[in-house]
């Protein structure tokens, strides 16, 4: 038998991969975006620390921002760098 | 004296006046986040949270009736105001309740670590609630609020321990009067 593809339509779902399903700071899903924003994605990254703590871009940067002397994790506390 | 007292107090009443009419309802980012604080408390049976207003998750109560330790059989209400800017910053937490404590003055200001430089905003309502829970099992001698009633816990627990007992029953520990507050 042989068939004869007419036409076809991809559809594509996509997701962070994170070690968590939620933002620690402000608790919306990672899926979903801060609460300063309207739609998840690329407008509303994730970002990673290098002690592997993940949060929305707009939350740790809200947090790192508000922090004068040392900025930490607000997780383990470990001084927060960005993972490249 | 008694003039400047009830200036003083028209000056408060002014104050909170303003406080409340500069605060009108609007679902922020602070009210959302305390919304999963409170789907998510957990509380230990010694604690009961009361809302005096439901629509209004940002000012509430906390009742702690400690079941064991100095202040078992006590009652003791926390008042908290959650500010537009939570999680980033921590609630304001204050003692409504007069207490005979090193880590609480007789204001009601509380001396915990997460309420002021070590708060992150990782932490939850739940933290707070355990961390004032601990307060009333371990009163803390070191980095007192209540300098008297520190003294008295590292140099004499026996008398310390009566002390709490004769503040909770209501009577005068020191120069201060403290209000009944067993259950």
């Amino acid at each position: 038998m042989k068939v004869k593809i007419k036409s076809w339509r991809g559809v594509a779902v996509w997701k962070w991969i994170a070690n968590d399903d939620n933002c620690g700071i402000c608790r919306n899903g990672f899926d979903g975006c801060c609460p300063d924003c309207k739609m998840p994605g690329d407008e509303c990254p994730l970002v990673w620390g290098q002690c592997s703590h993940c949060f929305h871009i707009h939350c740790i940067m809200k947090w790192l921002n508000s922090q004068n002397v040392h900025q930490l994790c607000p997780m383990c506390r470990q001084e927060w760098k960005f993972k490249e | 004296m008694i003039k400047l007292f009830s200036l003083k107090n028209q000056k408060k009443d002014g104050e909170q006046g303003s406080i409340r009419a500069g605060n009108p309802k609007r679902a922020s980012a602070a009210q959302l986040r305390i919304t999963k604080d409170i789907n998510e408390l957990t509380l230990p049976k010694t604690c009961n949270i009361d809302f005096a207003d439901p629509d209004d998750l940002l000012n509430f109560k906390l009742i702690i009736s400690p079941d064991e330790g100095f202040y078992k059989g006590g009652k003791f209400v926390f008042s908290f105001k959650v500010s537009s800017n939570y999680p980033h910053e921590p609630p304001k937490v204050k003692c409504e309740t007069m207490v005979y404590h090193p880590n609480i003055d007789l204001e009601g200001n509380v001396c915990l670590n997460i309420l002021r430089e070590d708060w992150k905003p990782v932490l939850t309502i739940n933290s707070i609630v355990y961390g004032l829970q601990y307060l009333f099992l371990e009163p803390n001698p070191e980095d007192p609020l209540n300098k008297e009633a520190a003294e008295v816990l590292q140099n004499n627990r026996r008398l310390f321990e009566q002390n709490v007992r004769k503040a909770m029953l209501g009577g005068v520990v020191g120069n201060t009067y403290f209000e009944r507050c067993l259950k």
